[in-house]
Parts: structure tokens; sequence; C-alpha cells
């Protein structure tokens, strides 16, 4: 049975090798995956996500961790489909049309991914039609949408229009984000939450989710 | 005083006769003159034409090639997405040096050559023609930072960090040689002044960033001073943990984001380095009115002392009313 503490270490160390190679020693050994996840993988990011507050970790450190993180997941995802585990929540998360930033998405999907919810990643520039198919074909419950661009941000505005026009705004809880958007501008396209940190982010998330299954 | 005396003048350490203007603008100067953006970066006419009037219309003393980091990149071969009325952008997913092994194929770009670099170099050449008596011309090159993720990707640049830094030193030496060579284009056409953006580096942290970028920046600060002109390092962003890294760069002028207080910069440098910037260009410009357009130019003054100029933390926003 391996230490598990240094799948914490590795995770918050982005070290993707050793994190990869603790999980499967202790998957042989038997122990529950969804124990991997809770207590030390979630905990790990949590920590990831508070020092990047705190500006002891950067960007190339936050990604590092969510690659070990993503490593460990790749074995223990297929393991929980098995066995019948449904995940936190299902998340279709990507940048809006015209925007190709996509480092703070990223962050904020490893995150929630970190956070036990699946992912699905649409990427950047992508347009109301793809999120809506999106929505449809994956049964998604919750929809992240990112912009960088002051000029983007209407984007926001029409992929949530678009989505009530196809009938598949109340499916979902819809989150919005990055650098120029606002609290207010949230409520103001209608959107049902907004946080400005990827860490926050998994929080809001669980909160919508407990809201929608309450 | 004529913008390039003030300029210069603020760059001597001497006292000039109001605050040199240098606030960067792009979409703002295509809309100014009724062009879609596509037009202002492919077109060096469009460009000159929007920076000559938006520089005479509200008295700027620089006009500036600047359009969007696109440039060398689509030079190179990059995969690039063009709109209508936006700068265009590389497209990540299919970055030109996936492949490391790229790297050691690629030629250095000639930027008299057919191109977008040439377009920046005529440009630059118009501008001179134009208002080279009058007012500093800079003509703008991208930072090693920028660059490399411009050609690498900038998910995948932030991982080479870490798993391979001498493939990310000799990215980061390919951008200095390429970008020495476009200055030099721009220089002989009449730039005065060369901008250097390396908007990546904000998002490395200290540790990397003084280790690997900070080096690379300064070579090439370096390499453009020894062709005669000035050079203003622009890093958009949060830099607060790297601002005194970038004082030591050696540039002219640092040019600051709003998120990075004038006070702790000048803390971090001399009390003559020039600080340019860094209202901020949504809250107190756009959103603003002349009252907090005022009170926000006040506070920087305060905080940056004499040796400063003017402008915003980053371009001045497409919408930002015209009040005078
Ligand atoms: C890196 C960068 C680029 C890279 C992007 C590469 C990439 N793969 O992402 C490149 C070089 C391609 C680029 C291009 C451009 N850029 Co740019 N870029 C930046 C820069 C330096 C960093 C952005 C970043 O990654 N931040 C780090 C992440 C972690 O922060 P974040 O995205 O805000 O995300 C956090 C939160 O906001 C939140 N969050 C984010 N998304 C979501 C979503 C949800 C649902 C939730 C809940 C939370 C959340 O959580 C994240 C983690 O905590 C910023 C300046 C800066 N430092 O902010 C400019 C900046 C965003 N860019 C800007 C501009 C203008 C451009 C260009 C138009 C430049 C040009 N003139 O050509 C082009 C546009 C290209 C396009 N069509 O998209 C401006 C935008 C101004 C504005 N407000 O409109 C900025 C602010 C620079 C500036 N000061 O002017 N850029």
């Amino acid at each position: 049975m391996p230490d598990l503490q240094k799948l914490y270490d590795a995770v918050l160390n982005g070290d993707q090798k050793t994190s990869v190679a603790i999980t499967r020693e202790a998957l042989d050994a038997g122990t529950d995956p969804m124990v991997l996840i809770t207590n030390y993988m979630v905990p790990a990011m949590d920590e990831v996500g508070r020092l990047f507050e705190c500006e002891d970790y950067f960007v190339p450190e936050l990604l590092l961790s969510a690659r070990a993180m993503k490593g460990s997941l790749e074995l223990i995802r297929p393991l929980l489909a098995a066995r019948g585990d449904e995940p936190v929540g299902r998340v279709v998360i990507g940048t809006v049309k015209g925007d190709l930033h996509d480092i703070g998405k990223n962050l904020v999907g490893s995150m929630l991914e970190g956070g036990g919810f699946e992912v699905i990643d649409l990427g950047a520039d992508v347009s109301a039609e793809r999120f809506i198919e999106a929505v449809q074909t994956k049964n998604a419950n919750i929809v992240c949408l990112s912009a960088l661009l002051t000029v983007t941000m209407p984007s926001m505005r029409t992929t949530i229009e678009a989505m009530k026009a196809a009938g598949v705004r109340d499916k979902v809880k819809i989150m919005v984000g990055g650098a120029p958007v606002t609290s207010q501008f949230a409520e103001e396209i209608g959107a049902d939450g907004y946080s400005d940190n990827a860490s926050s982010a998994v929080a809001l998330a669980r909160r919508l989710r407990a809201e929608a299954t309450a | 005083m004529n913008g390039k005396e003030r300029i210069l003048a603020r760059l001597r350490g001497e006292s000039t006769d109001s605050l040199p203007l240098m606030p960067i603008t792009m979409m703002y100067a295509g809309d100014l003159i009724g062009q879609p953006y596509r037009a202002y970066a492919t077109d060096y006419r469009v460009l000159a034409e929007g920076q000559l009037r938006t520089a005479e219309r509200f008295d700027f003393d620089y006009v500036s090639a600047i359009s969007d980091p696109a440039r060398e990149a689509s030079d190179l071969g990059a995969a690039v997405e063009w709109f209508d009325n936006q700068p265009p952008a590389i497209i990540e997913s299919r970055a030109l040096i996936a492949d490391k092994a790229t790297l050691d194929t690629l030629a250095l770009p000639d930027p008299e050559s057919p191109g977008r670099m040439q377009d920046r170099v005529q440009a630059v050449r118009l501008l001179a023609e134009r208002a080279g008596t009058d007012k500093i011309v800079q003509g703008w090159v991208e930072g090693p930072c920028a660059m490399a993720s411009d050609l690498r990707g900038l998910n995948t640049l932030m991982f080479d960090l870490s798993d391979d830094p001498a493939f990310v030193e000799a990215l980061f030496d390919y951008a200095v040689r390429m970008e020495v060579n476009f200055a030099k284009a721009q220089v002989a056409m009449g730039a005065t002044l060369i901008g250097v953006g390396d908007a990546a580096a904000s998002l490395v942290g200290p540790r990397l960033y003084n280790q690997y970028v900070q080096p690379f920046e300064k070579r090439l600060i370096s390499e453009i001073q020894a062709l005669g002109v000035l050079v203003e390092l622009h890093i958009c962003g949060n830099t607060r943990r790297i601002v005194k890294g970038m004082g030591e760069t050696g540039a002219d002028i640092i040019d600051l984001d709003f998120l990075t207080p004038l006070s702790e910069a000048r803390a971090a440098m001399t009390p003559h380095q020039v600080l340019l910037g860094n209202i901020d260009p949504v809250r107190a410009l756009r959103d603003g009115t002349p009252e907090s357009v005022e009170a926000a130019l006040a506070e920087c003054y305060a905080q940056a002392g004499p040796a400063y100029i003017v402008g915003a933390g980053c371009e001045i926003p497409r919408g930002t009313p015209q009040r005078m």
C-alpha cells in the first residue's frame, strides 16, 4: 500500500509521473478510487488554488498540478464509470465566440475536474450552436462561459439568448467568468453565477448543483 | 515644444511644458477613421491614417505601428484566424512549433520581403514621412516570451518551462534574433522608438521570469538600443511580482498595466526611470467621465513622480467616448 500523502504532494508539486505511479499502486492494492479523489486529489487542488490566489503559484505551476491530477484521473475514471458512480455534475466549458484566451478557462475546467465534476471542454472561440449541441448530447447540467475581451463579452449574452431560443436554457445552470466580467454583468445577461477565480468557481458549481437537485 | 521634443526631454530628465501623451490606440484608431480593423492590420496606409488622425485629434505626442501580435508568426507560416473587425489571432491548437524539432528548421523571416512584417515596416516609413519631425514614431516587436508563445502555444510553453528549459532558451534566442532584425528594418525607415510587447511574461511568476525571460528581454532591449533608438517595454497584466526585473532590463520606458500600481514600480526602480501608464482602460476611461479620467491621471502622476508619461494600462478600448 503506497503512502497516499505522496499523491497529495505529487499533485501539489505538479509531478505527474509520481501521481500516476502512486495512483496505479493504490488502485492495484484495492484502494477505493473515490477515496483517492476526495481525500487526496481534491484537497491538493484546493491548496493549489489557494497558493495561486495568494501569488505563491503562477500559471505554470497551476497547469503542472492540473496535468498531474489529470494523469491520475485517467486511471480512475473508467473504474468509476464501470461501477456506475455518477460525477458530481457534468460541465460543458468553453471560451466564447471570437475569443481565443483559454488559460483561465483551462484552469477553471481543471479545478472542476479536481472537484469531482465531469468536464467537457469545447476549447476556445466556441459558437452558441456548439454549446447548445454539447448540452443536448452530453446531458450536461452546468455550462461555463469564459471571455477575456471586452469585445467578446457580448457573445456571452448571445450564447445565453441562443440557448433560450433552442429550449435548453432551463436544463442547465450557467456560470460566467474571465477578467473583464463582473457579477453585475453576469446578472444583466441572465447567468446563474459568476466567480473571479478558479477555486471559488468550484464552490459555486457545487452550490448551483445543490440548488438544482434540492 | 512639439511632441517629439517633449518626449525626448522627458527621457533626458529635463522639464517639459506639459505631460507627454503616449496612449496606445489600435482598434480605437481604426474606428476613428471608420475602417474595419482587418484593413487597419493589413494595409499600412490605413494604419498610418488612423494613427495620424488620432494623434492629431487628441494631441498625442507619438504615433505607433503596433497592431497585433501575429505579424511575425504569419510570415513564418503559422495558422492565423482573421476577423473582420477585431485583431487577427494565432490559432494555438495548430501552433507552428507544435513539434519542437520544427524550431531547427525555421529560418529567420526577412522583414523586407512581402508579408505582414514588411507592411509594418512600410507603416513606419509612412508615419516617419508624415509626422517624423513633430512626433515620436514608434515601431513595434514582440518580446521573447510573447513570441515564443505565439509560435509554440502559450499552454505548451508553460509546460516547457519546467519540462525542457533548454528548448525554451533556444526558442527565446530565436525570437530575439528575429525581433532584432525586425527592429532594424523599422529603425531604417525612421522609427525613433521601438516598443517591445511581452504580455505572456506576466503569467510565469517571478522565479521563471527572472531565470529565463528577463535575461532575453534584456538582451533584446540592449541590441535594439545599440541601433541608436529608444526602447519601451510593455507587459500587460499583473506584473507586481516581476516589476523589479522589468526595471533591470534597461528599457528607456517601462509601460505598466493598471494592475501594477505605479507606486510599487517606482519603489522598485530609480527615480529617473521613466514610467508610462497605467490608467484603468475600461473602468476609468471607457466607462469613465472627464472627472474620473482626471482623477486617475492625477493619481498616476502622484505615484510615479516627474519621470512619467501618460498612458492607459493597455490600448484605449474601443468605444471610449470622446469628450473634450
Ligand atoms: C495571454 C494573453 C493573450 C494570449 C492568449 C493565449 C491563450 N492561450 O490564452 C494571446 C497572445 C493569444 C492574446 C491575444 C490577444 N489579447 Co490577450 N492577453 C493575455 C494576457 C496577458 C493574460 C490572460 C490570461 O491568461 N490570464 C491568466 C488567467 C489565469 O486569468 P483569467 O483568464 O482572468 O482567468 C481567471 C478568472 O478570470 C476566472 N475565470 C476565467 N474564465 C472563467 C469562466 C468561468 C465560468 C468562471 C466561473 C471563472 C473564470 O478564473 C481564472 C483563474 O483564476 C492578458 C493580460 C492579463 N494579464 O490579464 C491579455 C488580455 C486579456 N488580452 C487583451 C487583448 C486586447 C488581446 C488581443 C486583442 C491583442 C491584440 N491586440 O491582438 C488578442 C485577441 C485574440 C483573441 N481573439 O482572443 C486584453 C483585453 C482587453 C479587454 N479587456 O478587452 C488584455 C487584458 C491585455 C490588456 N491589458 O489589454 N492574449
